[in-house]
């Protein structure tokens, strides 16, 4: 009795990972085959414009030890601008969140370095660091520090007004109430900050190396891109832009991964 | 241990006689003690009260009479406008809330350990005395847990489990069993009061419920409207241990009659 009654459960629970996994399947080879079809029909002898997947494929056979030194440096770039992002901005909302003189001087500040257009100011940060890594590290800085300081800072100001009162009553010092309650508590929306800026980084990183251009061949994806743009390898293009999007979803995983890891315990978003 | 002697302005209830002497719990002496807030509000007014070490003691009133400012002056977290709250400066006291206010990030175990770990006991020490406390409220078992996997009841036991492990000498309650539901709330009261005569602090509650208050306390404290006053303070007779069949009784009756009573009485003063 007890088998005729497991077996279709088990049957149901494969069956509804199916249903989860075959749509998004079934939308990627409907592209796939559409991409195809336009480019043997439309856009047939004009691979310069639209390559089809084959010749994509091609390219990154051929290119793989370029494409691969490419995705790897602008992985480093934006992984330093996105830990530096993460310590300077845990830091500034840590000091913010001290007081509310403070945060009201400066949050409107804050506020502004995310409505300043990165890609205006990309060419000062290169005249100010020089056409080298450096400056595509503070562009990929700069465009993922707001979301991790704005989202700490609201993290860090919605404590339970009850345990904030809890730990007064046992004279907790600023920096013990910190460590032991406040940071704890702004974890959840720490990581929804992380997780926003872990795109940024990567968007950050090719800004920057378009900024810096072809002045070394042995650049990041985006000096690669525009590489391939100068010489019509449109195929190479499509390459290099489906590692820069594949290097942002890995950066973006990773760091959902991290989360859940730390909030899985205690914390809704992190609920299965 | 001097008991602090009546003060004539007030009800002159007197901290019962016959209450057995306990060491360690303290006495506190409200003297005069009236609150006004930056706002205007005046949220209490003179209160003069004296509660001896060991005693239990409950204050009711209504909404808004300023019941929970006057917990949280006892507690220290509230500076009283005029007057004192005396009381020993060393006393250890806690604090528990309507809200079980727990860190949802640790284990029950580790959650019965933050008060002692605030105040500084020592790691070993903390982790037997929170297994013991844990063991004292029936969550033996559930030290590693989360509070999210806890139902409403078992919460607010963490949350005296993590009181109780501090051993305090003072117990600031304030509504503790507002949010559970009725049969867990008459559950936790019956423990509560057990802890009480247990442990032997001296146990300060404010809550809405008139029931509670007798069943639990020495002494209930009628409070009005705002500005908080006290309008009557009456004795609980009623011996510890209490079963939970003196609720049945015509004399508990009797007596949360004439806390609603006096309950009601506020707007003729």
């Amino acid at each position: 009795m007890a088998q005729t009654i497991s077996l279709p459960q088990a049957g149901a629970r494969a069956k509804s990972a199916l249903s989860t996994a075959l749509p998004p399947i079934l939308v990627a080879l409907l592209a796939l085959s559409f991409w195809y079809l336009l480019s043997i029909t439309v856009y047939a002898g004009k691979g310069y414009l639209l390559p089809g997947p084959r010749e994509v494929a091609d390219a990154f056979v051929e290119n793989g030890a370029t494409i691969m030194a490419a995705t790897l440096t602008t992985l480093k770039e934006a992984m330093l601008g996105y830990l530096t992002a993460i310590g300077l901005g845990v830091l500034i909302a840590a000091i913010l969140s001290q007081s509310r003189v403070l945060e009201r001087s400066f949050y409107p500040y804050a506020v502004l370095l995310q409505t300043v257009p990165v890609v205006a100011i990309a060419p000062l940060i290169v005249l100010w660091f020089g056409y080298n890594d450096l400056s595509v590290i503070v562009i990929s800085l700069i465009i993922s520090l707001f979301p991790i300081i704005n989202n700490t800072l609201l993290g860090l100001r919605s404590t339970s007004r009850t345990l904030v009162e809890l730990f007064a009553m046992h004279h907790t010092s600023r920096i013990i109430s910190f460590w032991k309650l406040r940071l704890p508590g702004a974890l959840p929306s720490m990581m929804a900050g992380l997780k926003i800026s872990a795109g940024l980084s990567v968007i950050g990183a090719i800004v920057g190396e378009f900024i810096i251009g072809s002045g070394n061949s042995q650049g990041g994806l985006g000096v690669q891109i525009i590489f391939a743009q100068g010489r019509m390898y449109t195929a190479l293009l499509f390459a290099e832009v489906i590692c820069a999007t594949l290097l942002g979803f890995v950066f973006f995983s990773v760091v959902s991964l991290l989360g859940h890891f730390l909030l899985r315990h205690w914390h809704e978003s992190a609920a299965d | 241990m001097r008991k602090p002697p009546p003060l004539a302005a007030v009800d002159p209830a007197a901290p019962p006689p016959n209450l057995a002497k306990r060491p360690g719990a303290v006495p506190i002496a409200l003297q005069g003690l009236s609150k006004q807030f930056g706002t205007g509000v005046q949220a209490l007014d003179t209160i003069n009260f004296d509660i001896a070490g060991g005693e239990f003691i409950s204050i009711v009133g209504p909404s808004g009479c300023g019941k929970s400012t006057l917990l949280r002056i006892v507690a220290g977290l509230v500076e009283p406008t005029t007057g004192a709250c005396e009381r020993a400066r060393n006393a250890t006291a806690a604090f528990v809330f309507q809200d079980a206010a727990l860190l949802p990030w640790r284990t029950v175990s580790r959650n019965a350990e933050l008060l002692m770990e605030l105040e500084g006991v020592p790691a070993p020490e903390r982790g037997s005395r929170a297994a013991e406390a844990l063991k004292l409220v029936g969550l033996a078992g559930f030290e590693r847990s989360y509070p999210h996997q806890l139902s409403g009841g078992m919460r607010m036991r963490l949350s005296l489990a993590r009181a109780l492990a501090l051993r305090p000498d003072l117990m600031l309650l304030d509504e503790p069993l507002a949010a559970v539901d009725e049969l867990t709330r008459d559950v936790l009261q019956e423990e509560l009061s057990q802890l009480w005569q247990m442990a032997g602090f001296t146990a300060l509650l404010v809550t809405h419920n008139v029931h509670e208050a007798v069943y639990l306390s020495n002494r209930v404290v009628v409070m009005s409207a705002r500005p908080g006053r006290i309008l009557k303070v009456i004795q609980v007779p009623f011996p510890f241990p209490r079963s939970p069949e003196l609720r049945s009784t015509a004399a508990f009756a009797k007596l949360t009659g004439d806390v609603s009573a006096a309950l009601r009485q506020r707007d003729h003063i």
